[in-house]
């Protein structure tokens, strides 16, 4: 009977307990999609990052990352790669040689690093191939092709199979140049694919260079794998080598990482504490209109706890009722937005400049529905107790006599 | 023998600034099957000693016996309790339960006993069929004339078999036919099931109802008149 009552009495101001599903519909949908844009700047760019660029660990000689000399190369570096890609968790390695040189232009020179890669093996760890906008991948130039970013072919005013030189000291700490021809352009909102690296196949760069092994080791694992053990792993087996997961590398990013979790709760904080004062201000609404009936039951015999939770049932029931249809609605904007995106290019600009992507592909975990869900029933909860309380604290001989 | 006693009963509102004496050494007894009226003049303390008798107000002094047990002592959880067990309730603005349906306002109380479900049926369909509003079962109060709605609380009083039912003015809101058909029905139900009445009310037909008419003046017992 009390879930009964409680059910008839939202229904009782039909207008006014459909505003306050209104506001937790459009407050979850609010809640929902901000979290979902805000998750897809983040992911977006956190995936940029890790997947086409850094990988999820990188190895190098120890002396390589204090001091960017050619000389300090990892020992036996195809050796290794050979015994990781055996290993479980891992999906793809690859090695790279590293040179930090000019690549120059008839118009223009900037400083760049140059990435030797072996263009299978790169293109299963960092998909590569797939950024390639204009021209192929290592496809179409016979000899010395070169991949580099669209913000850096413009800034050279260089086209696919343009030629640039690179110029960069080698092995012997002789300056060494060669020409190299644009193969392809490559396509990413990262800076340092747009314009901070140059790829060319490892056999030119170790030829010019004078070495024989690799600078870096790249390791794509699978998503659910925790890249410490891989890593812990590898250097119980290699310690003259250092061995470093994504978090270690880029600590911005581990700290976007962090801050966003924490975001994630300071939004939906802000928007229950929002949610809890119309609740609250409703239902204390509702039950000041209904001090008489609320001191009829208690004087007829109805225990002061089944009255509180009534008025708490009546408002628990409300956020049941809301937080399915706002979540509905949310989800269903992320999924419209997941597939078609959000065109940000009037702010490329600016966007591309902090490495993130014009086209924000929105994201939201399924845990974070959950989580959304009881914070709207706990909110609920919350915001109806103080009316509940206002309720039982009612003396019924009073609330009777109340006109 | 006696169902509700009081003694020596004060009520003394405003104690700290100005006092205003409500009830002044009051003591009557109520007896089985009785069908009292409490009249006055409005402001003599009707209500507040209706109120204090069913255990909804406290007295300043003095004190209330309902069977063996001083209800002037219990605590307020115990009061309701008290209620619900042994008091049933009419009040001058009807109070029902307006989002339940004729039916279950008269099960309520039987429902918050915790009365099986066939028992809580029977009796209210027994209750409203021998008020004339058998029909009415399944609608609101709302849907209900005034008449028709008090004496659904005069069904919800008497669903539990109360030991005595407190009826505030019963009348005060009903035209003559109502007030008229409505006294019919509790006299009916103080003869056939014996539930004891005790009204405020300074409705004379009411008082011309009554068996037993204690006049209360000025927060004091002026008369007691049993016919």
């Amino acid at each position: 009977m009390l879930i009964k009552i409680a059910w008839r009495n939202i229904w009782r101001s039909r207008g006014r307990s459909l505003v306050v599903l209104g506001s937790i519909v459009v407050g979850i949908w609010a809640l929902v999609a901000a979290v979902g844009f805000m998750n897809g700047f983040i992911v977006g760019y956190m995936a940029d990052s890790i997947n086409h660029d850094i990988s999820n660990i990188q190895i190098h000689n120890p002396e390589f990352k204090r001091d960017k000399e050619v000389k300090y190369i990892i020992t036996d570096a195809e050796t290794k790669i050979d015994k990781i890609q055996t290993w479980p968790g891992v999906k793809a390695v690859t090695s790279r040689v590293l040179v930090n040189g000019m690549i120059a232009s008839p118009k223009k020179a900037s400083g760049v690093q140059i990435r030797g890669i072996k263009p299978k093996e790169e293109a299963r760890v960092t998909q590569l191939d797939s950024l390639i906008g204009d021209g192929a991948y290592f496809e179409g130039i016979k000899r010395n092709p070169i991949l580099i970013g669209k913000k850096l072919a413009e800034k050279l005013g260089v086209k696919v199979k343009s030629k640039v030189v690179l110029t960069f000291t080698d092995s012997h700490q002789n300056l060494t140049s060669a020409a190299f021809r644009v193969a392809g352009i490559i396509e990413s909102s990262s800076l340092n694919l747009n314009e901070g690296y140059a790829f060319v196949l490892q056999s030119d760069l170790t030829r010019l260079l004078g070495v024989q092994d690799a600078h870096e080791i790249a390791i794509l694992t699978d998503p659910q794998v925790d890249e410490s053990i891989i890593v812990t792993k590898y250097q119980s087996e290699y310690p003259g080598d250092l061995a470093e997961t994504w978090r270690e590398i880029a600590p911005e990013l581990a700290l976007i990482q962090e801050m966003y979790s924490s975001m994630l709760y300071v939004l939906i904080t802000i928007v229950m504490i929002a949610l809890v004062f119309g609740i609250l201000n409703t239902m204390l609404m509702a039950v000041l209109e209904r001090f008489k009936e609320l001191g009829m039951l208690m004087a007829v015999g109805m225990a002061r706890i089944k009255v509180f939770g009534m008025v708490l049932l009546e408002t628990i029931f409300i956020g049941i009722l809301g937080a399915p249809i706002g979540l509905l609605l949310g989800w269903s904007t992320m999924f419209y937005y997941t597939q078609v995106g959000i065109d940000l290019s009037a702010y490329s600009e600016g966007l591309e400049s902090f490495g993130y992507s014009s086209i924000l592909y929105p994201y939201i975990e399924n845990s974070t529905y959950w989580t959304i869900a009881v914070a709207v029933i706990i909110t609920a909860f919350v915001g109806a107790i103080y009316p509940a309380w206002k309720a039982v604290k009612l003396k019924p001989v009073e609330a009777l006599h109340k006109i | 023998m006696s169902v509700i006693k009081a003694e020596n009963i004060n009520k003394v509102y405003n104690e700290k600034t100005i006092p205003v004496h409500a009830l002044n050494d009051v003591s009557i007894e109520i007896t089985k099957g009785e069908f009292t009226a409490i009249v006055g003049p409005s402001g003599c303390g009707k209500t507040t000693l209706l109120n204090i008798l069913g255990g909804l107000d406290n007295p300043s002094s003095g004190k209330v016996i309902v069977g063996d047990t001083e209800i002037t002592k219990l605590s307020d959880a115990e009061l309701i309790d008290y209620r619900l067990k042994h008091i049933g309730f009419v009040f001058q603005a009807y109070n029902l339960i307006p989002v339940l349906t004729t039916m279950e306002n008269v099960e309520f109380i039987m429902l918050l006993q915790k009365r099986p479900k066939v028992e809580r049926d029977a009796r209210a369909m027994q209750l409203l069929e021998e008020m004339g509003i058998g029909d009415k079962a399944n609608q609101r109060p709302s849907q209900l004339s005034g008449g028709q709605q008090q004496r659904v609380a005069v069904a919800r009083a008497l669903a539990s078999k109360p030991e005595f039912v407190l009826a505030d003015e019963p009348t005060a809101n009903l035209d003559s036919t109502s007030t008229s058909a409505l006294l019919d029905i509790m006299a009916k139900m103080n003869e056939e099931e014996g539930a004891t009445f005790v009204f405020s009310t300074h409705d004379q037909r009411v008082i011309d109802k009554a068996r037993r008419v204690i006049t209360l003046e000025d927060g004091k017992v002026i008369s007691d008149e049993r016919r």
